[in-house]
């Protein structure tokens, strides 16, 4: 097993490319880990021991094998939510917050995290009225980091 | 201060949150491990005070001092991922005074199926689920049961009396699971411990699992 105890960079930070590289393939949820072994897509067997607190980001750059480890994020389930009215978007925002889960923006659209796709309907029905546009996506979700909440 | 890898373990009341850590933490014994045991409960300690006699007391596997009881108060995951201050406090202080320790076993109350563990309080989640619930437990899935990274399905005795099929369990659980392990349990024989303590042993403790 190779230990890693420090993240030497990131790729989308510029300086270091994805060349001969080896990925490390984690979810969301394994970002946030500090200590987890896994193994690489080059079959890499590593055990990462990171300082308390570390939250891995994709395009990190783990050192220390014989070829650079890439961190990839996973693509997770999300649902985008288009909405115009900006007196609209406060009123989904609150409803999104207020069943806990993180969110991201971009472009104007407004996608957060789901289990199911059973959730559509849930939500659906919770944004009635709004002339919001729903639907199910996978996207690589990074939450804004004012709206990182603990999601369950 | 380093930090001692520590592994979260929740699930329903009764699932045999507390059972499957008197079954482990004796083969983690033996292979030298030192381990010390945190058991979250609302408002009771019945269940680290039975741990404590039945490892500590009796089998004198760890210290009875580092067998700890906190009674959280309200809903039992908030103590685990809210605000998990009262945990880390307690282990903080554990850091301390016991850098001997390997690892901290943190058993939460019973909750429901979206249980999860604050990664700043837990390296490592053990979901459990018990067949005596009903077959169809991990197909309606959960944040508890799908991102666990061990989920622990216990009573496969049960499954008889109780008309679970160990089959649907296990289709359904690779299924919603995708690459990440599950495991049948029978806390009464030890039946799949041994498997348990091997992942905690090659995935938080990073040896390896043979002895």
């Amino acid at each position: 097993m190779l230990r890693i105890t420090s993240i030497s960079g990131n790729i989308h930070d510029g300086g270091v490319c994805d060349g001969d590289s080896e990925h490390l393939c984690i979810s969301r949820g394994d970002l946030e880990k500090s200590r987890l072994r896994r193994e690489t897509d080059g079959g890499t067997d590593i055990g990462l021991s990171l300082d308390p607190g570390t939250v891995l980001r994709d395009g990190d750059v783990l050192a220390g094998g014989k070829k650079p480890i890439i961190v990839r994020q996973t693509a997770e389930m999300v649902i985008s939510v288009r909405l115009d009215d900006p007196e609209m978007r406060v009123v989904a925002g609150h409803v999104i917050g207020n069943h806990h889960r993180p969110v991201a923006v971009e472009k104007g659209v407004i996608y957060f995290p789901v289990q199911a796709d059973s959730e559509l309907e849930v939500f659906e029905k919770l944004f009635a009225g709004i002339g919001a546009t729903l639907s199910i996506e996978e996207m690589v979700f990074t939450p804004h980091r004012r709206a990182r909440a603990h999601e369950h | 201060m380093a930090r001692i890898p520590r592994i979260g373990i929740g699930g329903p009341v009764g699932s045999g949150k507390s059972m499957l850590i008197e079954r482990v933490v004796p083969l983690l014994a033996a292979r030298g491990y030192s381990v010390s045991i945190i058991s979250n409960d609302v408002i009771s300690k019945e269940d680290a005070d039975r741990m404590r006699e039945n490892l500590a007391t009796r089998k004198g596997l760890l210290p009875e001092n580092l067998v700890i009881g906190l009674a959280t108060g309200g809903c039992p995951h908030t103590a685990v991922r809210e605000d998990p201050s009262m945990n880390i406090s307690v282990i903080e202080e554990l850091e301390e005074r016991h850098p001997e320790l390997d690892l901290v076993i943190i058993e939460s109350g019973g909750d429901n199926i979206t249980t999860t563990f604050s990664p700043r309080l837990a390296d490592y989640f053990i979901y459990i689920i018990d067949v005596a619930g009903g077959d169809k437990y991990p197909r309606k899935g959960g944040l508890g049961i799908e991102s666990c990274d061990l989920l622990v399905i216990n009573k496969t005795d049960l499954a008889p009396l109780v008309g679970a099929s160990l089959e649907t369990m296990r289709d359904d659980a690779q299924r919603i699971r995708g690459e990440r392990p599950f495991v049948f349990v029978n806390c009464m024989t030890d039946e799949g411990v041994g498997a348990v303590a091997g992942r905690i042993i090659h995935d938080v403790l990073f040896d390896s699992e043979e002895a």
